[in-house]
């Protein structure tokens, strides 16, 4: 009632505090699993599964234990050389096709294009098995394991996510002003050393987002390792699962472990973050 | 200089083959550059080896009679026509048929609440943050914090506490706040669907708000500001301005976010084993279950191609409704 013998400005001003309240609120509600997460992390077992917190009284035990409870350790390492290798390579392939698509016209271009963004309407269900098959065939006739290796799972994650990161390049690169190229070419430049040299370096913002994304996507697969590995080559989502089995309820350990296996994509993406958000507006903005 | 197979030169010969076609003005602009051949050829060649290849061979082992006993032959099992196709979509007798049917409407309601769930949220979400206000700059970068964390970690935290008794969810709903008289059970029977749905909202979330914001900011003030004048409230503005402006972005969304949806697999696998039960089962749980802990191999690749005509079919249809948001951008 009150509210319409209030003048419009005063009206406005109590809409906008609203509204400024809300916004904080949705702020709240939406990292309140990531407090939640963090928060358990600093309980021990036993109090979790009672649901009994004592959140001032924070302890380390969970990280500390969770690398004994589980080889936890192996699981981590993997995870980080499998994507960071695969994330360079899938950039690496990604920049030069990305500015095959952004700079030529050339005969196939659209094709590839369009091959490019095919790729994700294929189910992941659906080549995982030949891809096993293949990795099979190769050990039988070339002698070389895949299966279960680095090197397989390096080689999975780098087709996997070479479309994005190519979509992800080629905005990038169409940032960038042809002028650079040219005067470049004009002093006697090949275009290819054009692109090194020159288109490159001044991509290098671009070339660092699409590490991180690909790494960010890299980090997050389940389905191929858990299909293609067994022991040697097994990464994070497999690991995390073993604190939680039929007799074992390490609740404490697990939410450690979560926030463990969170910690180096928290770092890729604020160390790109602007550039990130660049590349993912732009591709979605632009098309 | 030092890459000798790329000069211009080498393509005389390669060109001559489509130059009749061309009107002789842009004959000279058509030379064909190998340049671009060999920027792509790596990233050809790995998506050839890694996703066409297989892609096929998956197509052909949905014709297969592919299981157990016939794994050794590998490509070279027996035939077995469309009877993959047929048992799981048409033989009642079959127990996998009501599996499969099961898991296709499991997989249609998850992809449509997800999906709506996170382009609605994401685009309320994102019109609260283009408002000017302090620690805008804070709140936002905080908004995206969910889409960083890894979506196994989502599954075992959503897991976690959902948890009926102990659980914070039911605490918060139940003992703080009253809202709900009993303590519902989320992670078994019907419920589990909402288990799976709401973490995947809020983790694709971010990514929607990210890009909403990036539209709005880009719209142009003062065709607001003019229609304010007008006396256009902003509901209107909304409608007639803002929706029209973003709705290509909408289109690239829904587009991208339902073929994630369809093939979403971490989180319910994570949170409930390979066998999430009847009423959260996805088809890729389905698929890849029967595929490897049933050994049923040409029956999994004959749902999983389904599932990817179902995609295809998916993708002609957006097509038809968003293909004038394409000219646009």
């Amino acid at each position: 009632m009150t509210a319409f013998a209030l003048s419009p400005r005063t009206r406005k001003r109590l809409v906008n505090r609203g509204l400024d309240v809300l916004t904080w609120l949705v702020v709240a509600l939406m990292l309140a699993p990531v407090f939640w997460l963090v928060a358990s992390s600093l309980q021990n077992d036993g109090q979790l599964a009672r649901g009994s917190y004592d959140l001032l009284h924070p302890t380390f035990t969970a990280f500390k234990n969770m690398w004994k409870t589980v080889d936890f350790e192996r699981y981590f390492i993997n995870s980080v050389i499998i994507c960071t290798v695969a994330a360079l390579l899938a950039t690496a392939f990604a920049s030069t096709a990305g500015y095959a698509l952004a700079r030529f016209r050339f005969r196939g271009a659209r094709p590839f294009g369009l091959a490019v963004i095919g790729t994700q309407l294929i189910p992941g269900s659906m080549f995982l098995l030949p891809l096993f098959i293949g990795f099979l065939w190769i050990k039988q006739h070339l002698g070389i394991q895949l299966f279960d290796t680095r090197v397989g799972m390096i080689l999975v994650y780098t087709a996997f996510f070479t479309p994005v990161a190519i979509y992800f390049m080629r905005s990038f690169f169409q940032g960038i002003p042809r002028d650079l190229e040219e005067a470049a070419q004009v002093d006697g430049c090949t275009p290819f050393t054009a692109f090194v040299r020159i288109v490159l370096p001044s991509a290098a913002p671009g070339l660092v987002a699409t590490f991180v994304y690909a790494f960010l996507f890299a980090w997050d697969e389940l389905l191929f390792v858990a299909a293609l590995t067994e022991h040697n080559a097994e990464t994070l989502p497999l690991g995390i699962r073993l604190f939680i089995g039929n007799y074992s309820q390490y609740y404490g350990q697990l939410m450690a472990a979560g926030v463990v296996a969170t910690i180096p994509v928290v770092i890729a993406f604020f160390a790109a973050q602007r550039w990130l958000v660049k590349g993912i507006t732009a591709g979605a903005v632009k098309g | 200089m030092s890459t000798p197979t790329l000069q211009p030169q080498v393509s005389a010969d390669v060109t001559r083959v489509d130059v009749p076609a061309s009107p002789p003005p842009k004959r000279r602009r058509k030379r064909r550059n190998p340049l671009p051949y060999w920027l792509i050829a790596p990233a050809l060649v790995v998506m050839l080896l890694i996703h066409v290849l297989p892609a096929a061979g998956g197509v052909v082992l949905s014709f297969k009679k592919f299981n157990l006993f016939t794994f050794r032959e590998l490509f070279g099992a027996p035939w077995n026509g469309l009877e993959n196709y047929r048992s799981i979509l048409l033989d009642s007798d079959n127990p996998l048929h009501s599996g499969f049917w099961g898991a296709v409407q499991n997989t249609a309601v998850y992809t449509f609440w997800t999906v709506t769930g996170t382009l609605v949220g994401g685009l309320a979400i994102a019109l609260l943050l283009n408002r000017k206000m302090r620690g805008q700059r804070v709140a936002r970068t905080l908004m995206l914090v969910p889409w960083i964390i890894p979506s196994y970690v989502v599954a075992v935290l959503w897991a976690f506490m959902w948890q009926s008794d102990v659980g914070i969810i039911n605490k918060v709903l139940v003992d703080y706040t009253h809202l709900l008289g009993h303590r519902p059970v989320w992670l078994l029977g019907p419920n589990t669907m909402w288990a799976i749905i709401i973490p995947s909202i809020w983790r694709g979330l971010p990514l929607a708000i990210l890009i909403f914001l990036a539209g709005l900011q880009a719209q142009p003030q003062e065709v607001h500001e003019a229609a304010s004048i007008d006396g256009a409230g902003p509901w209107r503005r909304f409608r007639y301005i803002t929706l029209p402006l973003i709705r290509p972005l909408i289109g690239v969304q829904l587009l991208f976010g339902v073929i994630y949806a369809a093939y979403q697999y971490a989180i319910p696998t994570v949170m409930f084993g390979t066998n999430p039960g009847p009423d959260a089962d996805l088809m890729m749980t389905f698929i890849v279950r029967q595929s490897f802990s049933n050994s049923l191999y040409g029956l999994g690749a004959a749902a999983s191609t389904m599932l990817m005509l179902a995609m295809l079919v998916w993708v002609a249809v957006w097509y038809r409704v968003f293909r004038r948001d394409l000219e646009v951008t």
